[in-house]
């Protein structure tokens, strides 16, 4: 949904956080968006990307976070707004970017919006991005529902440019995940003039080179672009008090939590008993705001995900000020009222105050819980698997048979994206994948496995990586493998996009974030020009990619490339298209008598085969199945035939 | 040792698994049993019956795990727990059951008459000449052999041509898949199969034939003549070719042999020049299996063949081979042999029968005890042809 | 825009399915269509990995007033829509309630588990047992059939709405359902869209 056009300035909509986010941008007059791809963070920049417009919004996706801090950052330096996106962990990545950034200030409003992940539902990490705003020095603001996504952000432009300093808004999957109704503003006019003017003194914030040293005077400098942040911060409107002038209870929250927590005090009916103090300026927090209604309550419950970092400051700052506000009980994470780990919801806050308040849950009647019962056993688990036709389960077919084959006790160093499912779920990478951990640490990894051969390590060493991610951080690791003649096969999961979080472009693909024409870079050709043997299969050749990887195995040492390329079955091109349609044949499928026990169903596993308990035979589901034709390669007795769909 | 000890010693091993449960078991207890402990030989009895183990270069592996608590990968595997008295009692006539040689309807010196074999053939040529013959004379109508493959690794091939299997009769010192493509074979329109197998594969072949489970499947009784190679130990491929590798070009290898075990050497012909290698260089690449197998010259075959050893010295002995004949079948197919003139004949020497068996009983004695490294499996009557 | 009629405030939904079957699309279908009733609507969801053959659950909460959490309160579903069965009961498990209603499409989608052999699917008997006994109102569709009868089997999200309007329990009609698809939709769509919705409207009306 475009979120410029068709919705004029008053009108109510429904937006997602994230679109509300990309709003608040437009609002604000945002000329450079750029990001990396990733849960939960990725709608920001694609909506940005449909309202872009040549001379007013550039938008791209970057190869990573730190390169998209340092687009982003160009503009700002140019006199332009402009912002970057990522989730969570890419702020590791562009915090060496940020570090020195944050010394040398900025020029045009310039903000960073990172979305975390608490409970890491689209993660493999529950790291937090706040911390990053205190070990920075720079202001932090966290959006607690749609309305101030949008306000918040379009603010945040105004303060970077008062500060001359990025600015970073942080919000979690539950808000940019999550959709409310939204009041639009007005749209500013297009335009604005780029130019980097850096023939004044090094001193000179306007017109001088933009660099972080002298170290300890830009220090100096960037330590009183907070102070001028939190004397706006004690005014701010985005931090509000609801409940009684004196409570019994005072929680302080920010966030989705602000949600939760006033869903809490209406389960407990407690609205008279407790006060909410909500946050939207979380770093540094506002002293003086925050003492006011320290003093006026005893007992203080911090609701926050995932880490103390508000219980941290509001300590310090009780303790800096306990002459005037007296003695108080904390209640937090640190002395486990809450859980330092995960998500929060509604009902462990209701749970926590009706705790410190003694205020007993509901329950429901005894009745309906004798009920429940019925469902014990009656629910089977739902694992998650590759999609039906994903390439990768072909892929990871052919790497297992490669490995056993071998039979040195090889094994795969995992990557981010789909493909990591095979870490996640054993069974859905046929168990070979043995590592998980940052984006190109495969690589990274494998290039160290790789060297070990001189210890006596001989398994094989196989590094997966998808193309987006490859491009992103695998290619310094790569060249560290190619460099050091590790022994190592590098397999890259070329599946034309990035799938796992929608198809966003990036340098493989000769199409950019705004759709316009972009040179490619070959993978296969940068491999090859840095030096390593490149061979490339269709994983959809079970066989054919089995003997080139054990040919591979068996070849001198060194790193290899094998590049696995064939599209994603959700990727445009596919979807909604079958190349076959599949069908078990009944003659031929001995089912239960054949010695295959099953291999189709239960050790493949697509979800676009059955097993019919009443024939005792494979059967193909046609409305899952989206046609690859694989499986017909696997079965021993030749019964899943595929046929050429017509084309449609 | 006695001779009496030591078939003790070898029927309290082979007796004592069974008693655990012979015949009970499926590709866990396969993997735990056989392929982790190292017994496995390669044969390939349990391949091409499931899609759940295959043969790679010259070992079985298990490509996804199976959870079928019997399977026909266990029942046919010869190093799985069996009580080989009963085998051979049932497959042969007990009269003809000797303890070192297994049954044993006679003992021959033979060579091919034709030059060519045996100039294409390892020694002397019986082996090719036998299946050539059994082949052309319809006796079988496809013959399961060990054939070229690439580097040092035999491929398993079915023949229906008397003129191919005639260019097939090099000793391979690594093991092929050949009870898999039996398997195969099996399946195929083949009619009557001809196998020639190791010691190993032959004991597969007669579990096939008297487990029950086969019975269900259909295509065993296909299996028409069995002709067992002498063996002492296979070689592992990966070990000897990472021996072989930094003596020479592996391309350029022509053939192999071992000479009898005063030489202590392993002869490799290439383009050229043959090239000596200690046996204590290739006892460590010796498949670990092997130390375990007690079975020196086929005992589950139709007739067995390997390598001769004569009065006359090393030079003439390598132009002939030994057979024990064992059934019926292969007296038959001898006996035919020598009325069309295929196979010449030659006295045994004297005491030659009884170095065979003192041999035989040193690889059941040796397996009895299953000593870490085996240095020593008597005199090496390599498989021949 | 006056305040919509509602029977409950927040009025609390969660819309049930497998990864890959539309949640998240009909889930906004249905809250656009409340937002242009002058409702406030909050939709909490999760996607990404969880797409992935995995339990996917919208929450939608429907306010006159404000928004409200994006995670609906345990044993707080008031309309529980299930587009697939047993979905409807692993909602039920947590929100379940004695006064909930529930609407499921009975085309079942196979966890891998299932389809493995390592755990049963319930018989379509013993879930419409277990759904009734749970809730104080529950209607069961062949959603899936029908779509594919109209040529889609996505169409099952829609006649699922349809079912919902059917319910009579929120303030939507045909009309403002139009408005919405017509927005987000080619119009090649509309008039297949538009009889999914009215199977599903026609199938609940006065059975549940």
């Amino acid at each position: 949904m475009s979120i410029d056009n068709e919705h004029k300035e008053g009108a109510e909509v429904l937006f997602m956080g994230n679109e509300a986010i990309a709003r608040g941008a437009l609002e604000a007059g945002v000329r450079v968006a750029a990001g990396y791809p990733g849960t939960p963070s990725s709608e920001i920049i694609e909506t940005l990307s449909r309202s872009a417009k040549e001379g007013s919004l550039y938008v791209e996706w970057s190869t990573n976070e730190k390169v998209a801090m340092e687009v982003a950052a160009a503009a700002s330096f140019a006199g332009l707004r402009s912002m970057c996106v990522m989730k969570q962990n890419g702020v590791n990545v562009a915090s060496d970017f940020l570090l020195h950034l944050t010394g040398s200030g900025t020029r045009g409003g310039m903000i960073l919006v990172t979305c975390d992940d608490p409970g890491a539902l689209s993660s493999v990490n529950e790291g937090e991005s706040r911390h990053f705003a205190r070990l920075m020095e720079i202001p932090l603001l966290e959006p607690a529902d749609f309305q101030e996504a949008k306000e918040m952000t379009r603010w945040a432009f105004t303060l970077s440019e008062e500060i001359r300093n990025i600015v970073m808004v942080r919000s979690v999957t539950r808000m940019s995940h999550a959709s409310g109704n939204v009041v639009l503003g007005p749209l500013p006019p297009a335009g604005g003039t780029a130019e980097f003017l850096c023939d004044g003194p090094i001193s000179d914030p306007e017109q001088g080179p933009i660099i972080s040293a002298p170290v300890a005077e830009k220090h100096r400098l960037q330590q009183d672009k907070v102070r001028k942040a939190v004397s706006l911060f004690e005014k701010s409107l985005f931090n509000t008090y609801t409940g009684p002038k004196k409570p019994e209870l005072l929680v302080i929250t920010s966030s989705a939590c602000r949600l939760y927590t006033r869903e809490a005090v209406s389960m407990l009916a407690a609205e008279d008993r407790v006060g909410i103090l909500k946050l939207g300026t979380t770093w540094p927090i506002p002293p003086a705001l925050v003492k006011r209604y320290l003093t006026a309550t005893e007992k203080i419950l911090i609701v926050e995900e995932v880490l103390p970092f508000l219980e941290d400051q509001v300590k310090i700052l009780a303790a800096e000020q306990v002459r005037e506000t007296g003695i108080k009980t904390f209640f937090g994470k640190n002395d486990g009222t809450l859980p330092t780990t995960g998500e929060l919801n509604p009902d462990l806050v209701a749970e926590a105050i009706g705790r410190i308040l003694g205020i007993e849950p509901k329950t429901i009647p005894a009745a309906y819980g004798e009920k429940l019962r019925m469902l014990a056993g009656l629910i089977p688990r739902r694992e998650q698997t590759f999609c039906p036709g994903c390439p990768h389960r072909a892929s990871y077919w052919a790497i297992r048979e490669a490995l056993q084959r071998d039979g040195r006790g090889g094994f795969v160093c995992g990557d981010i994206g789909c493909y990591a499912m095979a870490c996640l779920f054993p069974a859905a990478g046929f168990y070979t994948c043995k590592t998980l951990h940052a984006m190109g640490s495969g690589i990274g990894l494998a290039s160290g496995f790789g060297k070990l051969g001189s210890f006596g390590l001989e398994q094989p060493v196989i590094a997966v990586c998808g193309d987006s991610t490859f491009y992103h951080a695998a290619i310094p690791a790569l060249i560290n493998a190619i460099h050091q003649d590790a022994n190592v096969i590098f397999i890259a999961l070329d599946n034309s996009g990035t799938a796992m979080t929608g198809f966003q472009s990036h340098p493989g693909i000769d199409i950019n974030a705004m759709g316009n024409a972009s040179p490619m870079v070959d993978i296969a050709a940068l491999c090859k020009a840095m030096g390593a043997p490149v061979v490339v299969e269709d994983p959809f050749a079970l066989k054919e990619t089995r003997e080139t990887l054990n040919s591979l195995m068996e070849g001198g040492g060194g790193l290899k490339v094998l590049i696995l390329k064939q599209s994603c079955a959700l990727s445009p091109e596919k979807k909604g298209k079958k190349r076959y349609l599949m069908q078990v044949d009944e003659l031929l499928c001995k089912g239960d008598a054949c010695g295959c026990n099953r291999l189709c169903t239960r050790i493949f596993r697509c979800p676009g085969l059955l097993w019919d308990r009443n024939k005792g035979k494979a059967q193909i589901d046609e409305v899952i199945c989206a046609g690859c034709g694989v499986c017909a390669g696997i079965c021993p007795a030749e019964a899943i035939r595929c046929e050429e769909a017509p084309v449609s | 040792m006695e001779l009496g000890k030591v078939m003790q010693q070898v029927k309290e091993r082979d007796a004592a698994p069974a008693e655990k449960g012979e015949g009970l078991g499926g590709q866990k207890e396969l993997e735990e049993m056989v392929l982790k402990a190292g017994l496995c030989t390669g044969c390939g009895a349990c391949v091409n019956i499931c899609p759940y183990q295959a043969s790679y270069r010259d070992k079985t592996v298990t490509l996804h795990s199976c959870d079928l608590t019997r399977g026909r990968c266990y029942d046919f595997c010869p190093r799985t727990p069996a009580d080989l008295g009963a085998l051979q009692r049932k497959l042969y006539d007990e009269s003809d059951i000797t303890p070192e040689l297994g049954a044993m309807r006679g003992f021959f010196i033979t060579r091919a008459t034709d030059t060519a074999i045996r100039r294409q053939s390892q020694h002397g040529g019986t082996v090719t000449a036998l299946i050539t013959l059994a082949l052309r004379e319809g006796l079988i109508d496809a013959a399961v052999l060990a054939g070229e493959g690439e580097g040092l690794l035999p491929q398993a091939v079915t023949v229906s041509d008397p003129e191919t299997a005639g260019r097939l009769g090099k000793s391979r010192f690594v093991v092929s898949p050949t009870v898999a493509e039996f398997n195969r074979a099996i399946r195929t329109e083949c009619r009557q199969i001809g196998v020639v197998a190791t010691p190993c594969q032959a004991l597969a072949l007669a579990k096939m034939r008297t487990q029950s489970v086969t019975a269900t499947e259909g295509g065993i009784e296909k299996l028409q003549l069995v002709i067992g190679l002498f063996c002492g130990w296979a070689l592992s491929w990966r070990d000897l070719s990472t021996v072989l590798k930094e003596k020479m070009d592996l391309a350029s290898i022509t053939g192999m042999d071992i000479p009898p075990s005063r030489y202590h050497t392993l002869e490799v012909y290439t383009r050229g020049e043959t090239i000596r290698i200690s046996l204590d260089e290739i006892n460590l690449c010796v498949r670990e299996s092997c130390h375990s197998c007690g079975d020196m010259t086929a005992e589950f075959s139709d007739l067995s063949v390997g390598s001769a050893r004569l009065p006359e010295g090393w030079e003439t002995a390598r132009q002939w081979n030994q057979v024990i004949v064992r059934t019926e079948r292969g007296l038959d197919l001898l006996e035919l042999a020598r009325r069309r003139g295929i196979l010449e004949f030659k006295e045994v020497p004297g005491g030659n029968l009884e170095k065979l068996k003192a041999a035989s009983l040193n690889k059941k004695r040796v397996a009895a005890t299953r000593p870490s490294v085996g240095n020593g499996s008597g005199d090496s009557y390599r498989q021949a042809g | 825009m006056k305040s919509p009629l509602l029977t409950k405030d927040p009025y609390n939904i969660i819309i049930t399915g497998v990864g890959g079957q539309g949640n998240v699309m009909a889930s906004r279908v249905l809250a656009n269509m409340l937002v242009r009733r002058g409702c406030k609507v909050t939709i909490g969801e999760t996607f990404g990995m969880s797409q992935r053959g995995g339990s996917v659950m919208s929450h939608l909460r429907v306010s006159a007033t404000t928004v409200w959490s994006p995670q609906i309160p345990k044993r707080g579903a008031d309309l529980i829509v299930a587009i697939e069965p047993v979905e409807a009961l692993r909602v039920l498990a947590d929100y379940g309630n004695p006064a909930v209603k529930v609407l499921v499409n009975m085309r079942p989608i196979y966890p891998v588990g299932v389809i493995t052999g390592e755990s049963d699917y319930p018989e379509p008997e013993k879930i419409r047992r277990a759904v009734t006994a749970l809730s104080a109102a529950a209607c069961f569709l062949d959603a899936t059939e029908e779509a594919i009868n109209l040529g889609n089997p996505i169409l099952g999200n829609i006649i699922m709405i349809g079912a919902v309007e059917g319910l009579g329990v929120l303030p939507v009609n045909r009309e403002v359902f139009e408005t919405v698809i017509r927005e987000g939709m080619p119009a090649s769509r509309i008039e297949a869209n538009l009889r999914a919705f009215d199977i599903g409207a026609a199938a609940v009306a006065g059975n549940c």
